[in-house]
C-alpha cells in the first residue's frame, strides 16, 4: 500500500506562524533554510537547537537570533553530545522537581553534511545507540559550504567543488560516491529516519508530524539546494530540489525502526535534467559531453530504484 | 588517624558525590577510570541522585557536560591526558559559555610515545582555556578541592569551570586516610546551583555561545573571562575561610613549607611536593636554610601571593614536571614573569625539569637541586632548564637503546 | 600610497575587484596589497575589500580607515549601518557609486562628503553580460581608471583573476570587453592625497566585570533578527499582480526566509524590509502573479512598503 499522509493533506494546512524569523544572513535562496523553516512550523517554539559548525552557525550571530526558541552553539563534531547533555539535564531537573514539565524542550541538532557525514558521525552514532530522545536535522548541500564549497563526503560523483576540480586526471570532478548516511543511520535502527526536500512541503511536514510520535532518535536528512555552491540562480532552488527528486537522485523515504518506505515514487526523469541546471555539473556538458560520467550517475539511480521495486512490494 | 583509607580517584568520586551533582557524563581512560567506575556504581544504586552516561569520546563527554551545565544541572566529569587533549576544543567552548562545572584531570604524560604515568603537560595544555585550575597534593585535598571548586565556579562573580588536578598513580591509585566531610555540612558550604544566565527552558528562550563577528565583540567576551578568573582570587579566599570554619582544613592559593628563614625556595606542584617537603626536612636537618612553595591554584595565577612568598629570597628553583620543547618549564616562565616587578627579587632563578612520564625524583636529585640553587644564589645568576636525569638512569637508557637497535631475531 | 576600499554584497565581486586592481597595479610595477574582510560572507550580505597601491613598501594591513577611493558596488549599502560605506570619507575622498543617478543626486541624497562619481554598472552588466550579480571586472575597471592604472593592465588582471575563479575564456573575454567600456565611460575625478592626519593616542577604556547574562555571547531577546533588515540585498523585488493571484500559498510555502505571509483573503503580503530578492516566489508562482521588478534607486528605496 502506498504511503499516505495523515496530517498534512493540503498545502493550506501548513501553519501560518513563523518560528524562524527573517533577518538572518544566510544566502538568498538557501534551500537549507527553506527546509528548516518548514520543519520549525511543526517543531514549534519549545525547542533548543544544538548547532554544529556549518552554514547555520550564522543563523544566530550576536546580537541577533531568528528563533523564538533557544540555541546552543557547540562544535562541529559533537552537537549530538550537546543534545545528550541538554536532554539529560532537562530529564534530571524535571525528575528532581527543579523544573516543571511545562518547561520541557524538544532538542534538535542542526548539522550540515560536513559535520553529519564525517566529523560528528561518532557522536551521532553514540547518541542514537543511547536512544537519545532528540531530533537530528541535517541540511545537506553536498559540500563544506560555509568554508566555500570544498568536497565533503556528501558530495556526489561528478560534482565539481573547489577541492575536487575538473582536471585532466579527474574529468568528472568528484570521483567518490556520496556516502549513504541514511543507511549508516539505519544500521542503528532508530525509531525514525526520513529524507525530505523542501520542494515537497507536505511530505516534509508530515514526516516531522509522524516523527513526533516516537520517543528516541528522529533523524532527518534535508536536501538543501545551494545556489551559492551549486551555481544556479537563487530563484531556482525549488526547481533544483524538484528535479533531484523527480530524477530519483534524492529519494524521499522514511525508515521506522529500520523498515524503509519510499514516500514518493518518481517517474524518474533522466538525470541530465537535474545536472544541467547547475554550474557544479557544467563540466559534464561543456566543452564536451562526458557521456560515461552521466551514464554512471544514471546507472546508480536506476540500480537504486530497481532494488526498491524488489524490496518494497507494491510500492 | 581519622578518616578512611582511599585512593585519590575514590576521593575524587566522593567529592562529586558529596557535591550532590546531577549529572556525570563519562568516558574511561587510565588512570582516571576508577573515578567513573565508582560514580557509575553509586548512580546505579541510587545513593547518588545523578544520571551517569557513558559518551562516545572525551570530546563528546565534555560537550555533554557543558551542555548539561548550560541547562542548569550541576555536572561532574573526569578525564586524563590524551582524553583531555581530545576534548580540548570543548574546554574553550564551556568556559566561553561561562558554564561552571568540575572536571577532574588525572595527570598522565602525553603521547608520543604513549605512556601511562604522570606529568603535567596535559593539564597545563588547558592553561589558557579559561578553566580555573587547582592542583592537589593529597587525596584529602582532592576531595576538599572539588567541593571548593563548585563553590568558586558557581559564584556569580566567576561562573567559570574548574579543573581539579591530581597525579596519575602517585595519587590516583595511592591509598591514604581521607576524612569524609559530613553531607549536611557540605550543604551548608555549597549552596544550590542557581545560575542566572543558564538554564534552557520553554519560558525563557535564549541563545548561548552564538557566533560573533569582529574583534570588538570577541575581545570583550574573552576579556570578561579574564576578569571572571581574577575575581576567583577573592572568591577562593572566601570559600577557603568558610571551608576552614566548617571543616577545619584551610587551603590557600599556595602552601608554604618551612619558608620561615629559608634562603632558597623550591617551587613545586601536585603529589611530588610531598617528596619535596621530605627533601626540605632532610636538608634543614643538615643546616641548609631551604623551604618549599607549593602552587595549588594555577589559574587564576596568584601573582601577589607568589611574590610575597618569594621576594627577598637568595635563590628560587622551580621544578617543572612538564616540558615545553624549545622553551623549558612552563611554570618557571610564569614565576619569572611575576617576580620581574619585585624590587627585592631573588638573586637567582633556577629551572629544573623532572618527573617527566612519571620518572621518580630521588632524594639525591632534590639534594642536587638544593646545591645548584644555592650556588646560583651565591653567584647571583640563575640557570636552567636542567633536566633531572641521573647517571644510573642514563646507563639504563643506553642498555634499552642497545636492545632496540640490536640485530633482529634469527639473523 | 593610494588606498581603495570596495563595498559590495556577497557575490557581487567586490573581493575580486580588489584583486583585479591589486594585480593590475602589480603588473605596472607598483607595490600592491589587497585583502578582503570576511564576515557573514554570504551572498547578499555586506562585504568589504581593500587594495593599497604604493611606490614603496606598504606598512599597513587590513581595514582601510581613511580611504582615498571608495567603490560602492551596490547603492543600497549606503543606508546599511553595518556596511559603513562612508567611514573615514572626507571632502577629498573619491566615492564611486554603482547607480543610475547622477553624482549630484547621489551626493545630495546620501549627504556624502566625498567627490562622487557614478555609473550604472548593474544595467551594463544586465545588458552586456546578461546576469545579475557579478560585477567584479566592471568594478575593477572603474577603480583602476580612478586611480590612474592603464587599461591594458586592467585587461590582463581581469583575465588572471577570472581565470583563477574558473571562468571560461569566452566569459572572461566578454567581461574584458564590458570592463573596457566602463573604464572609458566612468567620469574620472582627480584624487588628492591629503596631508597625513596627526596621530593622537586614543583614550583606552578597560571593560569592567559584568555578570555573564551580559558578559558572554548570549542573546536573551527572542527572534530579534527582524531588527536586521536584509531588504537591501535585492537587485530585483517580487511584486504582486493581484488580479492574477489564485491564492495557492506556494510563494508563502517556498520562501526560505519566511518573508511572505498570507492575508485573510489568501493574497501574499511581502515583507520588503527583509525579502532578499531570491525570486523563488516569482519562479514558483503558477499564475505569474509575482513578477520581478528592478529595485529603484535612492536612499532606502528598497524599504518602501
Amino acid at each position: 500500500m502506498a504511503w499516505q499522509r495523515e496530517t498534512f493533506k493540503k498545502i493550506k494546512q501548513i501553519p501560518r506562524e513563523e518560528h524562524v524569523l527573517p533577518g538572518t544572513t544566510l544566502c538568498a535562496g538557501c534551500g537549507g533554510l527553506e527546509a528548516l523553516r518548514l520543519a520549525a512550523k511543526v517543531l514549534g517554539d519549545d525547542v533548543l537547537y544544538v548547532n554544529a559548525a556549518g552554514c547555520f552557525t550564522m543563523l544566530a550571530a550576536y546580537p541577533f537570533t531568528p528563533f523564538k526558541g533557544s540555541w546552543l552553539y557547540t562544535t562541529m563534531g559533537s552537537a549530538p553530545a550537546g543534545a545528550q547533555g541538554v536532554r539529560d539535564a532537562l530529564d534530571v531537573l524535571i525528575a528532581k522537581g527543579r523544573l516543571s514539565k511545562e518547561e520541557d524542550l524538544k532538542v534538535v541538532v542542526l548539522g550540515g553534511d560536513g559535520s553529519t557525514y564525517d566529523m560528528a558521525l561518532s557522536s551521532t552514532s553514540g547518541a542514537v545507540a543511547r536512544k537519545l530522545d532528540f531530533y537530528y536535522f541535517c541540511y545537506d548541500n553536498e559540500a563544506y559550504g560555509n568554508t566555500g564549497m570544498q568536497l565533503s563526503p556528501a558530495t556526489p560523483y561528478g560534482a565539481r567543488t573547489v577541492t575536487s576540480p575538473c582536471s585532466l586526471q579527474h574529468p568528472a570532478g568528484a570521483t567518490q560516491e556520496k556516502k549513504d548516511i541514511f543507511e549508516l543511520w539505519r544500521a542503528h535502527k532508530p525509531p525514525y529516519i526520513a529524507t525530505v526536500a523542501p520542494r515537497y512541503p507536505l511530505d516534509l511536514e508530515e514526516k516531522f508530524a509522524r516523527a513526533a510520535k516516537f520517543t528516541g532518535p528522529k533523524l532527518f536528512l534535508a536536501l538543501s539546494a545551494c545556489p551559492t555552491g551549486w551555481l544556479y540562480d537563487p530563484g531556482e532552488t525549488p526547481e533544483v530540489a524538484k528535479l533531484a527528486v523527480e530524477t530519483g537522485l534524492w529519494p524521499l523515504k522514511e525508515a521506522i525502526n529500520g523498515d524503509v518506505t519510499h514516500t514518493y515514487i518518481p517517474k524518474r526523469k533522466p538525470v541530465e535534467e537535474y545536472l544541467k541546471l547547475q554550474g557544479r555539473f557544467r563540466h559534464l556538458f561543456e566543452p564536451t559531453v562526458q557521456t560515461d560520467v552521466i551514464a554512471h550517475i544514471q546507472s546508480r539511480v536506476t540500480t537504486y530504484w530497481e532494488r526498491v521495486k524488489q524490496t518494497e512490494q507494491g510500492a | 588517624m581519622a578518616g578512611e583509607m582511599m585512593t585519590g580517584n575514590l576521593a575524587a568520586a566522593w567529592g562529586a558525590r558529596l557535591a550532590d551533582v546531577d549529572y556525570v557524563p563519562a568516558f574511561p581512560i587510565t588512570p582516571q577510570t576508577e573515578i567513573v567506575e565508582a560514580l557509575a556504581k553509586w548512580c546505579e544504586s541510587g545513593v547518588m541522585a545523578a544520571r551517569f552516561v557513558t559518551l562516545d569520546s572525551e570530546h563528546s563527554m565534555m560537550t555533554a557536560a557543558g551542555a548539561a551545565a548550560a541547562t542548569g544541572a550541576r555536572v561532574f566529569t573526569a578525564t586524563s591526558s590524551q582524553g583531555l587533549l581530545y576534548a580540548m576544543e570543548v574546554l574553550y567552548s564551556i568556559s566561553g559559555w561561562r558554564t561552571p562545572l568540575v572536571l577532574v584531570n588525572v595527570s598522565r604524560a602525553l603521547a608520543a610515545p604513549i605512556t601511562l604515568e604522570s606529568d603535567h603537560n596535559d593539564v597545563l595544555a588547558a592553561r589558557d582555556s579559561g578553566f580555573l585550575q587547582i592542583h592537589a597534593e593529597t587525596c584529602q585535598e582532592v576531595l576538599d578541592s572539588i567541593l571548593m571548586a563548585y563553590r568558586i565556579a558557581e559564584d556569580e562573580r566567576v561562573m567559570l569551570p574548574v579543573i581539579v588536578n591530581l597525579d596519575g598513580f602517585y595519587l590516583s591509585f595511592t591509598r591514604e586516610p581521607v576524612i569524609l566531610p559530613d553531607p549536611e555540612q557540605v550543604k551548608q558550604f555549597l549552596p544550590p546551583f542557581q545560575p542566572a544566565h543558564l538554564g534552557f527552558k520553554a519560558s525563557s528562550p535564549h541563545a548561548l555561545g552564538v557566533a560573533v563577528l569582529g574583534g570588538v565583540t570577541y575581545s570583550y567576551f574573552r576579556h570578561q573571562m579574564h576578569l571572571a578568573s581574577f575575581n576567583a582570587l577573592a572568591v577562593h579566599q572566601e570559600a577557603a575561610a568558610d571551608f576552614a570554619r566548617i571543616f577545619g582544613r584551610r587551603y590557600d592559593f599556595l602552601e608554604g613549607y618551612r619558608l620561615d628563614g629559608a634562603e632558597d625556595v623550591l617551587v613545586m606542584t601536585n603529589a611530588f611536593a610531598s617528596k619535596g617537603k621530605a627533601a626540605v626536612d632532610a636538608a634543614r636537618a643538615e643546616g641548609r636554610r631551604v623551604g618549599l612553595l607549593r602552587l595549588r591554584v594555577i589559574r587564576p595565577w596568584p601573582a601577589d601571593a607568589i611574590c610575597q612568598a618569594l621576594r627577598g629570597r637568595r635563590a628560587v628553583a622551580v621544578l617543572d614536571q612538564n616540558l615545553s620543547p624549545g622553551q623549558g618549564g612552563i611554570l618557571f616562565q610564569e614565576i619569572a614573569a611575576s617576580l620581574y616587578h619585585e624590587p627585592v627579587r631573588p638573586r637567582a632563578l633556577c629551572s629544573f625539569i623532572g618527573g617527566l612520564g612519571g620518572k621518580n625524583i630521588s632524594e639525591g636529585e632534590f639534594r642536587a637541586i638544593f646545591e645548584q640553587t644555592a650556588e646560583a644564589g651565591v653567584r647571583g645568576k640563575g640557570m636552567g632548564p636542567v633536566l633531572l636525569y641521573t647517571k644510573t638512569e642514563h646507563r639504563e637508557m643506553t642498555e634499552l637503546q642497545m636492545l632496540a637497535a640490536g640485530p633482529i631475531a634469527g639473523s | 600610497m593610494l588606498a581603495i576600499r570596495f563595498h559590495g554584497r556577497g557575490g557581487q565581486g567586490a573581493k575580486t575587484a580588489s584583486r583585479i586592481v591589486g594585480t593590475a597595479a602589480f603588473l605596472e610595477g607598483f607595490v600592491a596589497q589587497d585583502s578582503p574582510i570576511y564576515g557573514a560572507e554570504r551572498r547578499g550580505a555586506p562585504v568589504a575589500a581593500f587594495t593599497r597601491i604604493a611606490k614603496e613598501q606598504i606598512r599597513e594591513r587590513g581595514v582601510i580607515v581613511h580611504p582615498d577611493v571608495v567603490i560602492v558596488a551596490d547603492a543600497s549599502l549606503i543606508s546599511d549601518p553595518t556596511a559603513r560605506v562612508f567611514q573615514g570619507v572626507d571632502d577629498r575622498t573619491v566615492v564611486f557609486v554603482n547607480s543610475s543617478l547622477s553624482p549630484q543626486q547621489v551626493a545630495t541624497q546620501t549627504s556624502c562628503s566625498g567627490r562622487v562619481t557614478t555609473l550604472d554598472l548593474t544595467e551594463i552588466a544586465l545588458q552586456r553580460v546578461g546576469k545579475r550579480g557579478a560585477l567584479s571586472a566592471l568594478l575593477g575597471a572603474v577603480a583602476g581608471r580612478l586611480v590612474g592604472l592603464h587599461q591594458e593592465s586592467i585587461r590582463k588582471a581581469i583575465a588572471e583573476e577570472l581565470a583563477d575563479l574558473g571562468l571560461s575564456p569566452s566569459v572572461i573575454e566578454r567581461n574584458q570587453t564590458v570592463a573596457a567600456q566602463c573604464y572609458e565611460t566612468v567620469q574620472p575625478v582627480t584624487i588628492e592625497t591629503g596631508v597625513p592626519q596627526p596621530i593622537v593616542p586614543v583614550q583606552l577604556q578597560a571593560p569592567i566585570y559584568e555578570p555573564p547574562t551580559r558578559g558572554t555571547a548570549r542573546i536573551s531577546a527572542a527572534a530579534n533578527s527582524v531588527l536586521r533588515e536584509t531588504g537591501g540585498w535585492r537587485t530585483f523585488r517580487p511584486v504582486l499582480v493581484p488580479d492574477k493571484c489564485n491564492g495557492c500559498w506556494l510563494c508563502f510555502t517556498y520562501c526560505p526566509d519566511g518573508v511572505i505571509s498570507m492575508s485573510k483573503d489568501d493574497r501574499p503580503v511581502i515583507d520588503y524590509d527583509h525579502c532578499k530578492g531570491c525570486q523563488i516566489c516569482v519562479h514558483e508562482c503558477p499564475t505569474d502573479a509575482l513578477v520581478a521588478e528592478r529595485e529603484k534607486e535612492g536612499e532606502v528605496a528598497w524599504r518602501a512598503k
